[in-house]
């Protein structure tokens, strides 16, 4: 892996040039920083090529005929040097995608699926690719500890399962866990890892079940029988992983009886949704944006603080492009009194990504060293170019991501909301 | 006196398409073929697929030969040059030599075609270094055609399979030094066409098309390229390929890779040089003999081809095919079309005066 630039300094004084520079018989002979890579294209492989498009999913990579549309909405492109234009040309070239660092870049984000002519199609290759590395073992340390993680406590947090519902004991509502409740309730409301473990994702599931007891929602909490959805292992290629805890949670949600399903991220959106059906699970389920505005009406009153703040809203990609919900949030957002919503400009079908996706959330320190910033700081920036005051999100991954990019990149003005906390502060005051 | 006959000269598709279809409507009509068979380049050149479509070149010609051959309006001149014309429209008089014989006759014609074609650029007179008369690897897409046919493709040299072979764009086209500054229309696709069959006849090769833009009009683009790329694996690379060096028994093509602005020396097996469309000697000839003016590339000048392709500087003298500049297939046949009205047209008009 290679060091953080600040480590590659060179003292010039120590800088020896030698008339005649021999390594393994390349020829590297010259002024100290002249590019030392091989500059002639040598050969063309069509074995690395092959070896992703044989395998199911893979096929697409194979279709680029570079056009580079991705690359302009490629969120890594932006502070990195990565697209999928990119990553058929160096496969092509014979680079190795299996073992290259390039595989764990991708957020799944989308966007260059949206754009793409040929359909390249990044979130199946991306997850193919990566599967058969995990089974080889090539994966970044940090994200084989957060497989691990999942695997032991079913959370990535590394907080043991049996605490899932500890946060239950700060709300100042009740909170039914199904297995005490012992009787049906009309919403099984599915908290999530990080609502359940990370400090600020607390905060929003305190909110939430204010929100949910306020509007005199009958609901529960599978509590420990909750496991992480694991959808954006699925991405990072850890099938097995994914599978286990599908099952694990199928198995309990069909303990219980109940109405509907909500979820508080949009990564357990997906999963639900387009993945738990491959395993038999055939319920609706709702993003709690989409089930709250089913009870507008209910919620206006309860609104009686007016939050008088600039509020910009960051789509999480994978409720707006994967899933198709942009209206939902914002429907919420102009509900609370006072709220000036503004739009940044990359927004919506276009939105630009956290950076949390498709296993980046355990990818920080890795993705450091391939880009010049980390996204979620990029998004922070556009967000304060847009005049917010406010930072609106929806998915529990992004809360703490954009409150280190405020941090890191000298905003701390911006606050980072979720949604649910905003109805919540406008609720109580 | 006006001739009801129309005289076409060339018996390659567009000559034979517009004699088949004025027989159809009752003209009568002379064709005039200098070589001593119908059918033109694709049977001359031993093509095996048409592009498009990959219907077997000799089957689908064989159809079109037949439609001329067994039918009492057509008068078909086999080994016959046009060596003399006068007259005007609705009444030339064309002289007709059949080869070996020495003799010669006048046949009158109402109108003409000219359906005299095109002939493959000669690689030797390539500005850059693809060595086409030193290297026994490096071969035309005209010479790949007649091994396609044969149904292998194996490296002339010493007959074994290739591991690797590619293809280079635009030789002899596109290009103020040669003075063929057109683009040949035909070669991206024929090309990819070849690529397509290739890794039929020889899936262990591995094939690559270095072009400068790949010009894949209309639904050449979705039978063809995207084909030849998503199912068969054909690798396609922006830059062109500046010389062919022999390394050992195999060709380095030297080049760039345009978009990762790198310098390219890669090994292959077989180099096809995707040569274009130059006014054949018939065409050059036949344009002096009818006295019609000729473009800067020596292809028939068709004054107002946007909306009027087959007509010549002469009245009563038609052009079809690529005689007329760079086509494919299909520009052929619709030109025939359009020339064998327009001639009938104006034989029966002239007719009725």
């Amino acid at each position: 892996m290679p060091r953080p630039l600040a480590e590659q300094k060179v003292i010039q004084e120590e800088v020896k040039e030698l008339e005649s520079f021999v390594v393994e018989g390349m020829d590297l002979s010259g002024h100290w920083n002249r590019m030392f890579g091989q500059r002639v294209i040598w050969d063309y492989s069509h074995d690395n090529m092959e070896k992703v498009t044989d395998l199911p999913g893979g096929e697409s990579l194979g279709w680029c005929y570079g056009c580079a549309k991705c690359t302009a909405v490629c969120p890594i492109d932006i502070v990195g040097d990565y697209s999928p234009r990119k990553i058929h040309r160096k496969t092509q070239l014979g680079i190795d995608l299996f073992k290259s660092d390039d595989l764990w870049l991708c957020t799944t984000c989308m966007n260059c699926l949206r754009v793409c002519p040929k359909e390249v199609n990044m979130i199946k290759i991306m997850p193919a690719v990566r599967e058969q590395a995990v089974l080889e073992g090539d994966v970044p340390a940090e994200l084989q500890k957060a497989f691990e993680d999942t695997a032991k406590n079913g959370n990535p947090l590394g907080q043991p399962q049996r605490k899932r519902a500890a946060w239950v004991s700060q709300s100042d509502v009740p909170v039914p866990i199904m297995r005490q409740h012992k009787q049906p309730v009309d919403v099984l409301w599915y908290v999530g890892s990080y609502p359940s473990y990370h400090p600020r994702g607390i905060d929003a599931a305190l909110a939430a079940a204010r929100i949910f007891h306020a509007l005199g929602i009958d609901f529960g909490i599978l509590g420990p029988e909750e496991k992480d959805d694991g959808d954006s292992f699925r991405l990072a290629g850890e099938t097995g992983l994914f599978e286990m805890l599908a099952e694990d949670n199928i198995k309990a949600l069909e303990k219980y009886e109940w109405n509907r399903l909500v979820v508080t991220g949009p990564h357990e959106y997906n999963a639900f949704k387009n993945e738990y059906p491959k395993f038999g699970f055939d319920r609706p389920v709702q993003h709690y944006t989409q089930f709250l505005v089913e009870h507008l009406d209910q919620l206006k009153p309860l609104l009686k603080h007016e939050v008088n703040r600039t509020v910009t809203f960051h789509d999480p990609c994978y409720l707006g492009r994967h899933n198709g919900e942009y209206d939902a949030p914002r429907e919420l957002l102009r509900a609370i009194p006072g709220v000036k919503l503004v739009e940044m400009g990359r927004c919506k079908e276009n939105g630009y990504c956290c950076g949390g996706g498709g296993g980046g959330m355990w990818l920080d320190s890795f993705t450091q060293n391939h880009t010049r910033m980390r996204l979620s700081e990029r998004r922070v920036r556009e967000a304060v170019e847009y005049n917010a005051e406010v930072l609106a999100v929806a998915c529990p991954f992004e809360v703490s991501r954009f409150e280190d990019g405020a941090k890191s990149t000298g905003n701390d003005h911006l606050q980072v909301l979720d949604i649910l906390e905003m109805l919540d502060q406008s609720m109580r005051g | 006196m006006a001739s009801d006959n129309v005289l076409i000269v060339g018996g390659g598709p567009a000559g034979l398409e517009a004699a088949r279809l004025l027989s159809d409507i009752g003209v009568k009509v002379t064709l005039v073929e200098k070589r001593p068979f119908l059918g033109g380049t694709p049977i001359a050149e031993r093509y095996a697929a048409l592009t498009h479509g990959f219907h077997d070149a000799e089957t689908m010609m064989n159809g079109m030969i037949e439609a001329v051959t067994n039918n009492s309006l057509v008068d078909v001149r086999l080994n016959s040059s046009v060596t003399a014309s006068e007259g005007e429209a609705g009444s030339f008089k064309v002289t007709l030599a059949q080869a070996g014989s020495g003799s010669s006759e006048v046949v009158e014609a109402g109108a003409v075609i000219i359906a005299t074609g095109f002939q493959h650029f000669d690689p030797g007179r390539e500005t850059q270094v693809y060595s086409y008369y030193e290297y026994p690897d490096v071969i035309t897409i005209a010479d790949a055609e007649g091994m396609l046919k044969d149904g292998h493709f194996r490296k002339p040299s010493n007959g074994e399979i290739p591991e690797r072979v590619c293809f280079i764009q635009c030789v002899g086209s596109r290009d103020r030094q040669i003075g063929n500054e057109y683009c040949s229309k035909v070669c991206c696709g024929i090309s990819s066409k070849q690529a397509i069959e290739v890794r039929k006849v020889s899936p262990e090769t591995k094939v690559f098309i270095f072009y400068i833009d790949m010009r894949m009009y209309g639904y050449w683009e979705n039978e063809l390229y995207w084909p030849a790329q998503e199912k068969h694996r054909v690798q396609y690379v922006k830059g062109i390929v500046t010389e062919i060096v022999k390394k050992g028994d195999r060709l380095m093509i030297r080049g760039e890779d345009t978009t990762m602005g790198r310098p390219m020396e890669v090994p292959m097996d077989i180099v096809v040089l995707a040569v274009g469309m130059e006014a054949s000697h018939g065409t050059r000839q036949m344009a002096q003999t009818f006295g019609v003016k000729q473009n800067k590339y020596h292809f028939i000048d068709v004054p107002h081809d946007a909306l009027n392709p087959v007509a010549t500087s002469v009245p009563g003298i038609f052009v079809a095919g690529a005689a007329a500049g760079p086509k494919d297939l299909d520009d052929s046949i619709g030109m025939a079309g359009t020339a064998a009205i327009k001639a009938a047209g104006l034989v029966r008009k002239m007719a009725m005066a």
